[in-house]
C-alpha cells in the first residue's frame, strides 16, 4: 500500500515538474520580464544589467530549475498591470474561488446523489422522468447561459438575490469569508448553482446508473430477502458500493469546476482568481497566466492524490493487497 | 443515395422522433447562417448601415426616433438583432468547423502517427495527451489564446482574433480523436492486408494513409459531431467572456454578454432571442450527437 | 394430511414486454411440508428461479404474478411478503462470490440480519453469530473478516449462516453449489442439510443438477418451460420417470457404474422453446418421441397427482 501511494507521488511530482515546464516556458519566452520589470522606457544598458541579474543569459535547464525554486517560494514574478507581486493578487482573490468552488462542490454531491438515487429506485416515476429529461438539457446549456438565466429570473424578475460580488465578507486574517454574513450567503447561492449544476447532472447520472447496477447484484438481493428494510438496504449495503466511482467523478470534476469558476465569476463579477485570470487573458498579462497554469495544475494533482486515499479508506479490497483469498 | 436509404442508420433515423427534430432545427439553422446575407434585412457588420438612434427598439415595435421596425428589435448600438444573429451564427459556424477540422487534422494524424510507429513517440504523444485531458478543454483554450495573443505583435491582434480562436477551440480538443484513431490503428495495424502491403514493398507513409486512415475513420465521424457542439459552446463561452470573436463582428455569445448588461433596464430581447438561438442550437446538436453515438456504436454508451 | 408449511396455488408470473405477455411460470401448483428437502428442477429458463422469487415477493417489473395464489402457513403472502421474509422464509444465491457485501464484514452483516429479527442486545447478538458461524464451520475469530478473504465454499456457508440466523421455517436454495468447486459441492449441501433436518427447517432446493436431487432431496417437481411436467417422491420419480420429459433427464444424468461409462451420453433432442414460442399443446411435444394425438394441440393436465403428459391419460390413443 505505501508502495502504491509513494509511486503515486511520484507520478504526481512529474506531472507538476511538466505543467511547471510549459508554464516556464510561457513565462519566459511568451512574456517578457524585463519589461515587465523595468517598463518600456529603460535603457539598453539596464535591460542588459537586469537581463544578467535576472539570470536570463543563464543555460535554459538553470533557468527552468530556478523557476520551479522561485516557484516553490510562492515567488511568480510581477503581474503586468499594476507591478504588484502576483502571488499577492492570488493569494487576495483565493478565498473567494475556494469558498464558491467548496460550495458548488458540496452542492453538486448532495444533491447528484440524492437525485440519482431517488430516480435510480422510482423507475418511471414522474418525477424521476421530469429530473432525466431536464438533466439532459442541464447537459447541453452553456455555463455561462445558466448564470445569465438565473440572474434573469431570481435577481431582475423576482428581485430574491443578488447578481453580483460576494456580498459583506469577514476578514479571518488574511482569509476573507462570505460565509459568515447573510448577504454573503445570499451572494453565494446563484453562483454555486451555475457552477455546480453541469456537475450535478454528470453526478446525479453516473449514480443513478451505479445504482441500478449495484441494486441487480446478489450482495443486495440477499439482504431483501433475508428480511432487511429498504431504507437499511439503500443506505447500508447499496450507497458505499456507489462511492467509489461516484468519489473518482467528483474528484475529477473538481477540476471543471475551478475551469468553469472563470465563467460563473465572469458572469457574477465575483473577485476570484478565475476573473483575475480571464483578465490576465484579455491584457496578455502573462506572468499572471503562467502563475495561475501552475496553480490549477497544483490543485489537479492535489485532488487526484485525495481520491486515491479515500478509495483506499472505503475498499477493504485495496487495502490488504497482499492478503488474498485464505481457503 | 439508395443504399443509404436502406440503411440501418436512416432507419433508426426514421423512427426516432429527437433525431429527426434536432437534425431540421441543425439543418434550419445552418442554411440561414449560409444564406444570411439574403435573408437578414441588413448587415450588421457594416458600421455604415447603423443608426445609433435605432438603439434599443424593443421587437416588432417602431423606433420612437426613426420609426423603423425590427422583428427581434435592436441592441445597444443600434444593430437589427435578427441580422445580427444569423451573422453571429455564421462567424460560430465557421468558427466551429474550422476548429473541429483542426482538431480532427491534428488528432487523426497524430493517433495515427502514435499507433502505427508505436515506441517513444507513440509514448510521448499520448502522456502529452493525458496531461492535457486532465486540464477542461475550456482552459486550455483560453491558455492558447492568450499565449497567443501574447505571441502576436499588438498591431494584428484584433484582426487576427478569429484566427486565435480558432486554433484555441482546436488545440483544445484533438486528444479525443487522436486516441480513438490510436486505438483503432493499433488493432488494424496487425490485420494480414497490412503485412500484405509491407511485403508488397510499400512505404509507411503509404501504408498510413491509404491503407490504415481509411478504415479508422468511422469512430472519427461521431467524436466530430460532439466535438463540433462543444466548440459551438466554446466559441460562444469565449465571446462572452469577451476573449473571442471581435466586437464589431459579435457572434452569439458576445450578443449575450451585452444583453446581460441591459438586463436590469429591461431590454430583455438583446439576451432572450440570441440565448434561444444557442440554446435550440446547443441542445439539437448535442441531441443529434447522443443519437449517433448510440445508434453507430451501442458499446460506447 | 397435515396442513403443508407452504401451498402455491395455480401460480402464474408473466412477463410484459413491449405491450405482449409471456408466461414464465404457468399455473404452477406445489406444496412444501414441514421438514421436507423439495427439489425444483429443470433447464435454465425453465422458470425454477422465477418461483423461488416469487414466493419470496420479489418479482420486479417487467414481470408480475398475474394469478394465482401463495399460502405460507395459511396465511396468504404473494401480496406481501415482507413480514415472512427473512424471518419465517430466507433464500440462499448461487453465487457466494458476489452475494455478500465486499465492503462490509461478514460479522456486520450477520449481526444486521439477527437484529433485524430478533430483538436482542449487541452482545447476545454476537454471541449468536459466533455460534451460527461454528456451527456452518468457521472459526468464530474470523467474525471481523471482509468476504474477499474467504474462498467460494467458505463464503457459501456464510451465507448459509445468514440464512439461518432469523431462524426461519423455509429455505429457498437457489442452486447453492453450481458455481462451487466439485469437492466443495457435497460438502455444502451436507451442510445445509444437516442444520436443516436439526432444527426442522424445510428447503426447497433450486438446481438443474439430477445428481444433487438425489443426493438430497425427498420430493422433486420437474419444471419444463415454465410449467410442472412431474411431480412426486425423488424415489418414485427417479426410479420411474413418468413424463418423457423426466425420462431424458434421468437417462442423461452420468452415473458412475461400470457399463454406462462407456457408452455415449444419452441427449434430449433439441431445445427448450422461447418463452414466445411456447406450443399450444404440451410444451414439449416438439421433441417428445412418444407423443400422441392430444399434445399438439391441449395442454395436459396434471394426472394421478403426478405428471402431465397425454400418456397417462386413460383415453389417449395412438397416434
Amino acid at each position: 500500500m505505501l508502495i502504491i501511494i509513494f509511486r503515486r507521488l511520484l507520478q504526481a511530482v512529474l506531472v507538476l515538474l511538466f505543467v511547471a515546464l510549459i508554464s516556464f516556458l510561457i513565462f519566459r519566452f511568451v512574456g517578457n520580464p524585463v519589461e515587465s520589470l523595468l517598463g518600456q522606457e529603460a535603457t539598453v544598458a539596464q535591460r542588459a544589467a537586469l537581463e544578467e541579474a535576472l539570470g536570463l543569459n543563464d543555460p535554459i535547464h538553470i533557468q527552468y530549475a530556478d523557476f520551479v525554486w522561485r516557484a516553490l517560494q510562492f515567488d511568480f514574478g510581477n503581474s503586468y498591470r499594476g507591478a504588484l507581486p502576483v502571488a499577492e493578487l492570488i493569494l487576495l482573490r483565493l478565498p473567494a474561488t475556494l469558498e464558491l468552488a467548496l460550495t458548488s462542490a458540496i452542492f453538486a454531491l448532495v444533491f447528484g446523489v440524492i437525485a440519482g438515487i431517488y430516480t435510480a429506485i422510482n423507475k418511471g416515476s414522474f418525477l424521476t422522468n421530469f429530473i432525466l429529461s431536464s438533466s439532459l438539457i442541464g447537459v447541453s446549456l452553456p455555463t455561462f447561459l445558466i448564470g445569465v438565466l438565473l440572474i434573469w429570473i431570481f435577481s431582475v424578475e423576482l428581485n430574491w438575490l443578488p447578481s453580483f460580488g460576494r456580498g459583506e465578507v469577514v476578514s479571518l486574517g488574511w482569509w476573507s469569508t462570505g460565509f459568515l454574513t447573510s448577504s454573503g450567503l445570499k451572494s453565494l447561492i446563484l453562483p454555486s448553482i451555475t457552477l455546480g449544476l453541469y456537475q450535478m447532472t454528470l453526478i446525479m447520472r453516473l449514480t443513478r446508473s451505479e445504482m441500478l447496477e449495484v441494486l441487480r447484484q446478489d450482495y443486495i438481493r440477499l439482504p431483501r430477502a433475508l428480511g432487511l428494510s429498504s431504507r437499511q438496504i439503500y443506505v447500508f449495503h447499496a450507497l458505499p458500493n456507489i462511492l467509489i466511482p461516484v468519489i473518482t467523478i467528483t474528484g475529477l470534476q473538481v477540476g471543471s469546476i475551478i475551469a468553469f469558476a472563470i465563467i460563473t465569476e465572469t458572469v457574477f463579477q465575483w473577485p476570484g482568481v478565475g476573473l483575475l485570470f480571464i483578465n490576465a487573458v484579455y491584457f496578455v498579462d502573462i506572468p499572471v497566466m503562467s502563475a495561475y497554469l501552475l496553480l490549477v495544475g497544483f490543485t489537479f494533482v492535489i485532488i487526484n492524490l485525495i481520491v486515491d486515499l479515500l478509495y483506499l479508506a472505503i475498499d477493504p479490497r485495496l487495502r490488504d493487497t497482499e492478503l488474498r483469498s485464505e481457503v | 443515395m439508395r443504399r443509404f436509404l436502406q440503411s440501418d442508420l436512416f432507419y433508426s433515423f426514421r423512427y426516432s422522433p429527437v433525431a429527426i427534430v434536432s437534425f431540421v432545427i441543425i439543418v434550419f439553422i445552418i442554411l440561414t447562417a449560409i444564406f444570411a446575407d439574403l435573408i437578414a434585412p441588413n448587415n450588421p457588420f457594416d458600421p455604415a448601415s447603423l443608426n445609433l438612434m435605432n438603439g434599443f427598439t424593443p421587437p416588432m415595435q417602431a423606433n420612437d426616433f426613426t420609426g423603423e421596425t425590427f422583428l427581434m428589435g435592436t441592441d445597444d448600438q443600434g444593430r437589427d438583432l435578427f441580422s445580427t444573429i444569423l451573422y453571429g451564427l455564421r462567424i460560430s459556424l465557421f468558427v466551429g468547423v474550422m476548429a473541429v477540422m483542426l482538431a480532427m487534422l491534428l488528432g487523426v494524424m497524430l493517433g495515427l502517427v502514435a499507433g502505427f510507429v508505436g515506441g517513444w513517440i507513440d509514448s510521448f504523444i499520448m502522456r502529452f495527451a493525458d496531461i492535457q485531458m486532465t486540464f477542461p478543454s475550456i482552459l486550455v483554450a483560453m491558455l492558447i489564446y492568450g499565449v497567443a495573443k501574447g505571441i502576436l505583435p499588438p498591431e494584428v491582434r484584433y484582426e487576427m482574433s478569429i484566427a486565435v480562436l480558432i486554433m484555441s477551440i482546436g488545440l483544445s480538443e484533438w486528444v479525443p480523436f487522436a486516441r480513438t484513431v490510436r486505438g483503432s490503428t493499433l488493432v488494424e495495424k496487425e490485420k494480414e492486408y497490412i503485412i500484405a502491403a509491407k511485403m508488397v514493398g510499400l512505404s509507411r507513409y503509404q501504408i498510413m494513409i491509404r491503407h490504415i486512415l481509411p478504415n479508422v475513420l468511422s469512430p472519427v465521424l461521431v467524436i466530430a459531431t460532439i466535438t463540433f457542439a462543444l466548440a459551438i459552446i466554446a466559441e460562444a463561452t469565449l465571446s462572452f467572456l469577451g476573449v473571442g470573436v471581435p466586437t464589431t463582428k459579435p457572434s452569439l455569445g458576445t450578443l449575450i454578454r451585452i444583453g446581460q448588461d441591459f438586463l436590469f433596464s429591461g431590454e430583455w430581447w438583446i439576451l432572450f432571442f440570441p440565448a434561444v438561438t444557442l440554446l435550440a442550437f446547443a441542445l439539437s446538436i448535442n441531441l443529434f450527437g447522443d443519437w449517433l453515438r448510440d445508434t453507430l456504436n451501442p458499446k460506447l454508451k | 394430511m397435515p396442513t403443508p408449511l407452504l401451498q402455491i396455488n395455480q401460480l402464474t408470473v408473466t412477463l410484459k414486454k413491449r405491450q405482449a405477455l409471456f408466461k414464465a411460470v404457468d399455473n404452477l401448483s406445489l406444496t412444501v411440508n414441514k421438514g421436507e428437502i423439495l427439489g425444483l428442477v429443470g433447464e435454465s429458463g425453465a422458470g425454477k428461479s422465477m418461483v423461488g422469487s416469487a414466493i419470496m415477493g420479489l418479482i420486479d417489473k417487467p414481470l408480475f404474478i398475474s394469478s394465482g395464489e401463495i399460502y405460507f402457513k395459511q396465511r396468504r403472502i404473494d401480496t406481501n411478503a415482507q413480514p415472512v421474509r427473512g424471518a419465517e422464509i430466507s433464500m440462499i444465491f448461487q453465487d457466494p462470490l458476489v452475494s455478500l457485501n465486499p465492503l462490509r464484514t461478514i460479522g456486520d452483516q450477520l449481526l444486521e440480519t439477527i437484529r433485524t429479527h430478533i430483538p436482542l442486545s449487541k452482545p447476545k447478538a454476537l454471541e449468536r453469530a459466533k455460534r451460527l458461524l461454528k456451527e456452518v464451520g468457521i472459526d468464530p475469530a474470523r467474525i471481523n473478516a471482509y468476504p474477499h478473504t474467504f474462498s467460494g465454499g467458505m463464503r457459501q456457508r456464510v451465507v448459509i449462516a445468514l440464512a439461518l440466523a432469523p431462524e426461519p421455517s423455509l429455505i429457498i436454495a437457489d442452486e447453492p453449489t453450481t458455481a462451487l468447486d466439485v469437492s466443495v459441492q457435497a460438502q455444502i449441501l451436507d451442510l445445509l442439510k444437516q442444520l436443516c433436518k436439526h432444527r426442522g427447517t424445510s428447503i426447497i432446493l433450486i438446481t438443474h443438477d439430477m445428481g444433487v436431487i438425489a443426493d438430497t432431496t425427498d420430493r422433486v417437481a420437474v419444471l419444463y418451460s415454465g410449467r410442472l411436467a412431474e411431480i412426486g417422491t425423488t424415489y418414485d420419480v427417479l426410479k420411474n420417470p413418468c413424463h418423457p420429459y423426466t425420462k431424458g433427464l434421468v437417462a442423461a444424468t452420468p452415473q458412475i457404474n461400470g457399463a454406462s461409462l462407456k457408452d455415449k451420453l444419452f441427449q434430449i433432442p433439441g431445445s427448450m422453446p422461447d418463452l414466445n414460442n411456447i406450443p399450444a399443446g404440451c410444451a414439449f411435444y416438439p421433441r417428445c418421441t412418444q407423443a400422441v394425438c392430444q399434445c399438439e394441440g391441449e395442454q395436459p393436465a396434471l394426472f394421478d397427482n403426478r405428471t402431465a403428459c397425454w400418456l397417462f391419460d386413460k383415453g389417449a390413443k395412438p397416434k
